[in-house]
């Protein structure tokens, strides 16, 4: 019993890094514009579709097709928000670009429908089907490098917002936008960088969730609301409890799979989302607000 | 311009030989239109449904129209009903209101037919299904809506008996998708196996949202010695299933012991994707592609030159709805009240994936359309003609 604990902690482990790094770019566009994006979840699946056709199409090599995808990713959200977004918002008018993040993610969506066609793709890197038993215990090679992007790229990440001038810039527009731009921080060029940074990490993680979800256009959306959920358990643009609500969601995930059902899984997540909001309306961690993106 | 048929009782088969030679020898100019609705999910997780069963669609009517039944030929207007009750109501009023079709076919998804079926009765249009399994679809029974298809109970029934008496099997673990369908197959096989003297020994259900199958998998590792894994989901989730159950060492594919059974609702091409995974998979499948009969080969040949691929049980099972629709207007139908008509009348027709008879709910009662197939090593089929 001991081993079929550890191993759905292995599990849980493995799924909840996957909903930070999709769930780490929606908190930080959060905090920064203060707006959803429901354009997200879009990039989340272009990024497994660049790595899938770098990796069988161009015949490259599936970590390097992690690093196309954060490229792609980091290239879509620059250009979303150079002509669609950053238009809108100067016009004053903050709902416009929340309803724009859903027309993009529809048309992106068709997009991809029309170019990849429906049926379900196969995204077996040279990882998945490696099987590796300690002790009564499995996991696949991908598991293992999916812990290991993901730690480190929330690491990477950390430091970047934690240590660096443009992170802790990031971090002052976030508090206060209007005070920033009056200490010569440029909002906009922010604004950009974090719309550059939340897609890059979508992208990427759609080549980590790639051979693990269900590959279609529609991909993403299967996740995204997941993510969101995180992003409120969280709280909305605080980077450490994203990162605690994400892999607290997969192990709720593979422990209610084990003791309960699986089809319970949606209703203890958001039960968990609802008792957040009920009793700490700002996130399990938003007494640190200074701290937030 | 009054139709009578000339040839009462025509099969399928004989209508597909004739079409595909391009012989028809069209007594009437085809100067008329049967105008059919096509109510298929053309978007979201089962939208590969409605991709396969439009090629299928499109070369039925290449070839009835070359020459037209009775006069008549044959038009399509295809609607996304998405594989899901609430875009399936919207699509079907939306066709009914625009189109005005005589007769509407699909859906995939049992939850979407449910929620078309009503719509059709009110409207008094003939509704042809080929895919949805739930018993509710003909149990009690709609007047207007037929399945040509074995119901869920039909294949349930059959699939839990093969695995007791032809399998050996004496334990299993339910895994299916919480939808009509999904839970209506599981009970079915739970109850048929269970009575034959089988164990149940976890009952899984899950919403389509799960991405990842391994915790699943880990359990089914945790509960002992599993015979068979009756697996009731579609493509995408089926192939994560397969893959998370061999990475488990549960099934054969991962050097286990159990034998993974699957629907009639997977895709030709499954295995291929799921790779050394699907070994010893054994599921049914509603077309025979080494079937001898000379509609299955006339209707491979023909798919193969329009769209240079081996055809699937679903381009096979939307194929044969437009025949049987074309075989029924050939018997004399020309509007919705005289097709209904004619397809309750339906004895003996032949399709591509099997013989259609209609019961007094409206069921296909002939079995031949269920084919047992198991994957061998190099993935390929070995057919064990069970049925």
């Amino acid at each position: 019993m001991l081993s079929v604990l550890l191993q759905q902690g292995i599990n849980g482990i493995v799924v909840g890094s996957l909903y930070v790094l999709v769930a780490l770019g929606l908190t930080l566009i959060y905090g920064v514009l203060v707006q959803i994006n429901f354009a997200h979840a879009d990039i989340v699946t272009l990024g497994a579709f660049a790595a899938y056709f770098f990796t069988f199409v161009l015949g490259g090599n599936y970590l390097a097709s992690i690093a196309v995808a954060l490229v792609v990713g980091a290239a879509l959200g620059w250009l979303m928000n150079a002509l669609i977004f950053a238009p809108l918002r100067n016009r004053g008018n903050e709902l416009l670009p929340l309803i724009a993040t859903i027309g993009v993610s529809i048309m992106l969506q068709n997009t991809m429908l029309a170019w990849f066609g429906p049926i379900p793709f196969a995204f077996d890197t040279p990882y998945s089907n490696d099987v590796i038993r300690v002790a009564g215990m499995f996991f696949t090679i991908q598991s293992v490098l999916i812990i290991v992007v993901s730690t480190a790229t929330i690491g990477l990440l950390y430091a970047f917002m934690k240590f660096t001038f443009l992170g802790k810039a990031l971090r002052a527009v976030s508090q206060d936008r209007e005070t920033a731009g009056l200490m010569g921080i440029n909002p906009n060029q922010l604004i950009m960088l974090t719309f550059v940074i939340a897609s890059a990490l979508a992208g990427m993680g759609g080549a980590m969730l790639g051979p693990v979800l269900v590959l279609t256009p529609f991909a993403g959306t299967s996740v995204i609301v997941k993510a969101f959920a995180i992003v409120i358990i969280g709280g909305f643009g605080n980077v450490e409890g994203t990162i605690i609500a994400g892999l607290l969601v997969g192990l709720i995930e593979s422990y209610t799979t084990q003791f309960l059902d699986p089809g319970l899984i949606d209703i203890v997540v958001f039960a968990l989302l609802l008792l957040t909001l009920a009793l700490r309306p700002t996130g399990l961690i938003a007494e640190k607000r200074e701290e937030n993106v | 311009m009054t139709i009578k048929p000339t040839i009462r009782h025509f099969t399928g088969a004989a209508i597909a030989a004739m079409i595909v030679a391009g012989s028809v020898n069209a007594v009437f100019a085809a100067d008329k239109t049967i105008k059919i609705g096509a109510l298929l999910p053309m978007s979201g997780p089962g939208s590969y449904f409605g991709a396969q069963d439009k090629q299928g669609i499109e070369l039925a009517l290449e070839q009835l129209n070359k020459s037209g039944v009775n006069g008549f030929k044959f038009e399509v207007q295809y609607e996304d009903s998405a594989c899901s009750p609430l875009p399936a109501t919207q699509a079907a009023k939306r066709l009914l209101e625009q189109y005005k079709p005589d007769v509407a076919i699909g859906e995939e998804c049992s939850d979407a037919t449910l929620a078309i079926m009503p719509i059709m009765e009110q409207a008094k249009v003939p509704f042809v299904n080929a895919g949805s399994s739930s018993i509710k679809i003909t149990e009690p029974g709609n007047p207007w809506t037929f399945r040509i298809m074995p119901n869920e109970v039909m294949q349930g029934v059959d699939i839990a008996t093969n695995a007791y008496k032809k399998l050996n099997a004496r334990t299993a673990v339910l895994l299916y998708e919480n939808t009509n369908a999904g839970i209506g197959n599981a009970k079915v096989f739970s109850e048929t196996f269970t009575k034959l003297g089988g164990k149940i020994l976890a009952d899984i259900g899950f919403g389509r949202d799960v991405n990842d199958f391994t915790s699943i998998a880990t359990r089914i590792a945790g509960v002992g010695k599993v015979d068979v894994i009756p697996t009731y989901t579609l493509e995408g989730q089926g192939l994560k299933i397969t893959q998370a159950l061999a990475q488990a060492g549960v099934t054969k594919g991962g050097g286990g012991q159990s034998i993974q059974l699957g629907t009639i609702w997977l895709p030709f091409g499954f295995e291929q994707k799921a790779g050394k995974a699907a070994l010893g998979y054994v599921r049914i499948v509603q077309f025979d592609p080494t079937d001898k009969r000379e509609i299955v080969r006339g209707f491979i040949q023909a798919f193969k030159a329009k769209y240079n691929q081996d055809p699937t049980h679903l381009h096979a099972h939307a194929y044969d709805q437009i025949i049987l629709i074309a075989d029924v207007v050939r018997r004399g139908a020309k509007d919705a009240q005289s097709i209904r008509d004619g397809l309750a009348a339906t004895k003996g027709f032949s399709g591509v994936t099997g013989s259609v008879e209609f019961d007094k709910t409206n069921q296909n009662i002939k079995m031949d359309t269920i084919h047992y197939m198991e994957t061998l090593p190099d993935l390929s089929w070995k057919a064990h003609g069970w049925n």
